[in-house]
């Protein structure tokens, strides 16, 4: 490094004299360039600074941006379910105020709210520009905007926004599959994901608001006006609407959702129909539904703590998200899988004594006095629980399980929604990874009628009776009817989506069927209460246990305590001639099927077929 | 290692220190009233300003300590250092679509500003050691092109087409300022001339074209590409003889302008101090590059004379550009007013030039033999 230096050669004479003759040309270009500034500078600043000074007086364009309503929500007969409607909010700008802390006082007074509420928004806004909006208070009341509207020259700065809001026609229903809006939070703004987004921009944070915010959102608008000093618009110089969103045509059935919620209204379950032959979902119900307004200003904490702490758990949608023991439900299966591994025939004969010995062990059927000699229609009609012992040991849980698989169980239906549960199908090979222990005979007989590692969610079990009726075609679940532009120009149309094939007789399915018509139109079917006049409908109950406690087992229903009362299933088709569709309903901890959910789905079969029918009281078992 | 010496005090350029106080000052004050209205908790943008000089100061301190010579040993680990942070700039840099900051947690560095001074030292290097006074060929010119082209490229990918040309600036600058052939300067212009036509086809984006476009007439987009040029002219035409008084300038705390403590810094100062204000401010930067040359001519080494022109010219052309786009005569791109605009990478930047300058002159009679170092040799 000291060498190099020492050799640097002192600059000589002659370049001492090139070198000058090169700074004197860049010089005289500074000078020439600076010459010019100053010439333009004069320009501006003295021969047409009276016309400029006049423009700053006066001209000084705002762009503001006008929020695109969202698109609309409807159902499959085109009824609105969602819309929206002007909201109106109190917004401050800090650049037009010359005394904030009066002017918030006064707003503060006017609005009726906590003073420190609106610093502490201001405190959230304030790494946004100062000539950038911070909304103060949401959806004001008519008469405050009124008022605010009138005092405005006390208010500089102040200012009424108007927005697009969400309209929820019909209140909560089918809230876990529309979801909800909220505003855009600080972590989302910086994904690029979102970066045409603002600070103050509503996103969709569930269900279809958020898995189609692309289509809802449409494109903001640009308004540019002229405003005064104090930042008063005088004029609109341009404006550039915003464009809507595209509308979302459900597949949806309003009315049946209605129902259908309304019968669930005191209940906490879930209740789902599909049309069989396409998989559209028709009903979406989990009871008890999201109080979808309050999530939009941000949920406050307490009411968050008491959603995520009710014993009704109305975070969950159950329809998707519960899992529960498909009880007798699974029978289905049971009976399909014996039919098709030809382990019994139709005539095939069992004696039920209302239990059975396996092992050491006493297995019971739930009808304590047995149903005697039974066949398998009589099994499947009347529910019972030793017949189904017996064809399970001739199965084998494998077997049992593979036909579980084939009907959807045990795996998610990739219906279009957030974190949806895949239920669970035990095998021998899954007991021996999760437990570490080999499968007990015994176990295969729980299994047989949904008990045990069994378990479902509500809309597998619709799906799984939809394909029982339509010849073993498993359907994938939509909710998406069509997707039409604001001119009404369809985007995307529904096609049906075929999931599987079950290999499976015609015959075997066709018995299944008659078995289940039988439980609810029979004399001793379990389903009677979802029998309908004029319609022919068939059903299978469950009752899912979800503690086997010998304290309970003398109590009567409403003596137990809730947690620990059973889950009432019961899924159904209609008509039985030629299956439109299949609901299925769940109740938590509603005690037994036939009781308990049947009439649920007799409530929406009814709506649904739009007839007439009166609450019949048929036998109770 | 550093051994005082009388001389190094007197030939300090007290005049230089002088001009850039001014201009910090007018600066610093210009910035508190282009955002004092922004009373909002967090550091405010001239106080954020005032903590970089004093960074600066220190950085300056230990440049002027150092004879620059030195630099000539490690001039090609420093190039590679600064092109290795334009790549990890591009890799990891923040910004939702313009890739030009590494977060450093508690400063977000630009890598493309001291990469223009990296550049400078570059350059004035291998001149300074290709130098044979026959003037250079063409081929000789290839390698510092092919040294300029490399950081241009990068930036141009951030994107960030300003920064970028300023590249070409600085080669062109120093390149025309050592002694070219005539015939290589004769191939040169023709290629330039060839340029720009392809460039403004293949090499522009839209936005970009859009905005040289606008520039020749603004009015034709008054609320697109125009609207900065637009209020920029209103701000500074407004400004009138004497302004309209500190922090009395009303365009300049309205909405007009997103880049007002940035790069249309000047636009606020010349609405508050009108055309006497704008002239004082332009007689202080003629000041301080007349004083820059001046160092780069009395300078004991060609080294030091091209190192001192290479600091001058980045600096005239870093003020002249946002002059005038300030004031309307070249498209809106990218570039801060040195020393003027807010800007912790920018400043810094340009006071490490600024002390490079110093430095320059404080050694400009220092004969090898002077530095007790080098007694050893």
């Amino acid at each position: 490094m000291v060498q190099r230096i020492f050799r640097i050669r002192k600059i000589g004479e002659d370049d001492v004299k090139i070198l000058k003759k090169r700074i004197d040309i860049a010089l005289a270009i500074i000078i020439s360039l600076i010459a010019l500034l100053i010439a333009r500078l004069w320009f501006l600043q003295i021969h047409q600074g009276a016309e400029y000074s006049k423009l700053s007086e006066s001209n000084r364009i705002r762009e503001r941006f006008i929020a695109a309503p969202r698109g609309n929500v409807l159902d499959r007969k085109n009824k609105l379910l969602i819309t929206n409607r002007p909201q109106f909010n109190v917004a401050w700008i800090q650049e037009d105020t010359p005394n904030p802390d009066q002017v918030i006082k006064n707003v503060a007074q006017i609005l009726k709210v906590d003073i420190s509420d609106l610093y502490e928004r201001i405190r959230k806004g304030s790494d946004r520009p100062r000539y950038m909006s911070i909304r103060l208070k949401e959806d004001i009341d008519w008469k405050s905007l009124v008022y605010i509207e009138n005092h405005h020259l006390d208010l500089p700065g102040i200012r009424i926004e108007v927005l697009p809001a969400r309209d929820y026609l019909y209140g909560n229903l089918a809230s876990h599959l529309i979801g909800y809006l909220a505003e855009i939070n600080k972590e989302e703004l910086s994904d690029h994901k979102w970066e045409n987004y603002q600070i103050g921009d509503r996103i969709g944070k569930m269900g279809v608001e958020k898995l189609f915010e692309k289509e809802l959102r449409g494109e903001k608008g640009q308004r540019f006006v002229e405003v005064d000093v104090l930042g008063f618009e005088q004029k609109h110089i341009k404006t550039q609407k915003p464009l809507p969103g595209n509308d979302i045509y459900l597949t949806l059935d309003i009315d049946m959702q209605l129902t259908a919620e309304e019968a669930m209204a005191d209940k906490a379950g879930s209740v789902v129909a599909m049309d069989v032959k396409t998989g559209k979902v028709l009903v979406l119900v989990s009871s008890p539904p999201l109080r979808i307004k309050e999530f939009v200003g941000g949920i406050p904490a307490a009411i968050w703590k008491e959603m995520l702490n009710n014993p009704l758990h109305p975070l969950i949608n159950k329809s998707i998200q519960g899992q529960y023991p498909p009880g007798s439900t699974y029978k289905i299966v049971t009976a399909l899988a014996a039919l098709s591994e030809q382990v019994i025939t139709p005539e095939t004969i069992f004696y039920c004594t209302g239990s059975l010995r396996f092992g050491n062990r006493r297995y019971g059927c739930w009808k304590r006095a047995g149903h005697g000699a039974a066949n398998l229609h009589k099994a499947l009609a009347e529910s019972c629980d030793v017949y189904f012992y017996h064809v399970s040991q001739r199965l084998g849980v494998d077997t049992l399980a593979r036909y579980a698989n084939n009907l959807g169980l045990g795996l998610k239906t990739s219906i279009n929604l957030e974190h949806e549960k895949g239920g669970l199908v035990p095998t021998s090979s899954w007991k021996l990874r999760r437990f570490k222990e080999p499968w007990q005979e015994g176990e295969t007989l729980s299994i047989a009628i949904g008990q045990g590692f069994d378990l479902a969610t509500p809309l597998q079990i619709c799906q799984m009776t939809a394909a029982i009726t339509n010849g073993g075609v498993l359907y994938r679940p939509q909710y998406i009817e069509t997707i039409k532009s604001p001119e009404g120009v369809p985007l995307k149309s529904f096609t049906p989506i075929v999931d599987r094939k079950m290999p499976v007789s015609k015959g075997a399915l066709a018995r299944i069927k008659k078995a289940l018509v039988s439980a609810v139109n029979d004399k001793h079917g379990t389903g009677g209460k979802a029998k309908l006049k004029t319609i022919t409908v068939g059903g299978k109950t469950g009752t899912a246990q979800v503690v086997r406690l010998s304290q309970h087992k003398d109590l009567k229903e409403d003596e137990i305590p809730y947690k620990y009362r059973d889950h009432a299933w019961f899924t159904c088709f209609a008509p039985a001639e030629d299956p439109e569709i299949a609901v299925t309903v769940l109740v938590e901890h509603g005690g037994h099927g036939g009781s308990a959910a049947a009439p649920v789905a007799k409530k929406v079969l009814t709506r649904y077929f739009n007839i007439q029918e009166e609450d019949t009281e048929s036998i109770d078992y | 290692m550093f051994q005082f010496d009388r001389r190094l005090v007197l030939n300090f350029d007290w005049a230089l220190l002088i001009i850039v106080l001014i201009i910090a000052g007018t600066g610093l004050a210009n910035l508190y009233s282009a955002t004092y209205l922004g009373s909002v908790p967090g550091t405010p943008v001239y106080i954020k300003q005032f903590y970089y000089y004093v960074l600066a100061c220190f950085l300056a301190l230990a440049i002027i300590s150092v004879d620059y010579r030195q630099l000539l040993s490690f001039n090609y680990p420093l190039y590679c250092f600064s092109i290795l942070l334009l790549i990890i700039v591009l890799f990891f840099g923040t910004g939702a679509e313009i890739q030009r900051w590494i977060n450093l947690g508690f400063f977000r560095l630009q890598p493309s500003e001291p990469a223009k001074l990296v550049m400078v030292i570059t350059l004035a290097s291998y001149y300074y050691r290709k130098d044979t006074n026959k003037g250079f060929s063409l081929k000789e010119l290839i390698p510092p092109a092919f040294l300029t082209g490399i950081p241009f490229l990068l930036i141009v990918k951030q994107p960030d087409l300003g920064t970028a040309l300023m590249f070409g600036f600085i080669f062109i600058s120093m390149t025309l300022f050592v002694k070219l052939r005539w015939s290589t300067l004769g191939v040169l212009l023709g290629f330039c001339g060839s340029m720009i036509p392809l460039g403004w086809k293949f090499f522009l984006k839209p936005y970009q074209r859009q905005r040289i476009l606008t520039l020749f007439n603004p009015e034709n987009d008054p609320l697109g590409s125009g609207y900065h040029i637009i209020q920029s002219k209103i701000a500074v035409g407004s400004g009138l003889k004497f302004g309209k008084g500190y922090l009395k300038g009303t365009q300049g705390h309205l909405d007009f302008l997103p880049e007002r403590h940035t790069d249309f810094a000047f636009s606020v100062w010349a609405e508050e101090w009108g055309f006497a204000g704008s002239l004082f401010l332009l007689a202080c930067y003629f000041f301080f590059l007349f004083l820059g040359l001046n160092i780069a001519l009395s300078a004991r080494d060609k080294f030091g004379a091209l190192l001192a022109f290479g600091i001058v010219s980045l600096i005239f052309w870093q003020t002249f550009i946002n002059l005038a786009m300030v004031l309307g005569l070249l498209p809106v791109v990218g570039m801060p007013l040195p020393m003027f605009s807010y800007g912790g990478s920018s400043l810094i930047t340009t006071l490490a030039g600024v002390a490079i300058l110093f430095n320059i002159r404080m050694r400009r009679y220092m004969a090898p033999t002077s530095s007790p170092h080098l007694w050893s040799d």
